[in-house]
């Protein structure tokens, strides 16, 4: 059964990641990602990790994805009927991207220890705990760099069209 | 052939593959949004990677390690639609080909 659903799963994620790369509408390989993030929310949960499952689905598809849904929208474009790539740089980076994977599987399956979960180390208390003991230093500069974020985003898409005569910058 | 039948194996290659795929579209498509999103796709494969790793060695840092990330990722995709939206206000385009020039 986990098998059977373990490679459902896969199956329905990989497909919906390769929907991201090759669709051409904007709008279409923002769906393709959410699809994919629902696969993943259930490979999540496959692995055990409830609370890793939610957030993928409230944060992600929640909040990401709505966001370039939004821009898509927003900016209107139109599909493009350009060529966006030639088939010899086609080959050359999927050739590229698979040698890249073939090292990295083969980095990680020697590289990460095998062993057998005893208790499900994913409660919310584990988590929190860890939070506000071990990793608080870096909890607080996570704290400081959301606020630079969004003074950053404030510079950025503030309209700088200033009336004649106006004493603002 | 004989294939390697452990789910950890095959978990492993489902990270990979994503992340070659999104870095595939990273490479390839020129839409900016586009992008944006293979560099999602990207992030969340190595969050697979972390969640599977730490909840079968029974150790909470990775899952904690994730929620840094999806954090991380949330602003970065703010401030990158950010960019998007004043370059499509300067040039009209988000096609990255268009973007040639540092000076504004």
């Amino acid at each position: 059964m986990r098998e059977i659903l373990f490679v459902a799963f896969s199956l329905f994620t990989i497909g919906a990641a390769s929907g991201v790369f090759l669709a051409r509408n904007p709008v279409y390989s923002a769906f393709s990602l959410i699809l994919s993030f629902f696969g993943l929310s259930g490979l999540y949960l496959l692995w055990g990790s409830t609370f890793m499952a939610m957030i993928q689905i409230l944060i992600y598809t929640g909040a990401i994805v709505v966001l370039f849904v939004f821009v898509v929208m927003l900016l209107n474009l139109q599909v493009n009927r350009e060529n966006p790539s030639n088939l010899l740089t086609l080959g050359i980076s999927a050739g590229a991207v698979w040698f890249f994977s073939l090292i990295l599987l083969r980095v990680l399956t020697r590289a990460i220890p095998n062993k057998i979960p005893e208790i499900p180390t994913d409660q919310l208390r584990t988590i929190s705990k860890l939070l506000f003991t071990r990793y608080l230093w870096p909890f607080e500069v996570l704290s400081l760099f959301l606020l630079v974020m969004i003074i950053a985003i404030f510079a950025i898409t503030r309209t700088q069209e200033i009336p004649h005569g106006g004493e603002q910058r | 052939m004989n294939f390697p039948t452990s789910l950890t194996y095959w978990s492993h290659f489902v990270a990979v593959a994503m992340f070659a795929l999104g870095l595939l579209g990273f490479l390839l498509r020129k839409n900016t949004i586009v992008v944006l999103m293979c560099i999602e796709l990207m992030l969340n494969a190595v969050n697979l990677l972390l969640i599977e790793t730490s909840m079968r060695t029974n150790t909470p840092d990775g899952i904690i390690l994730v929620v840094f990330v999806v954090t991380v990722a949330a602003a970065e995709v703010a401030v990158g639609l950010g960019i998007v939206l004043n370059l499509y206000r300067l040039k009209g385009s988000v096609n990255l080909d268009h973007f040639k020039s540092l000076q504004g």
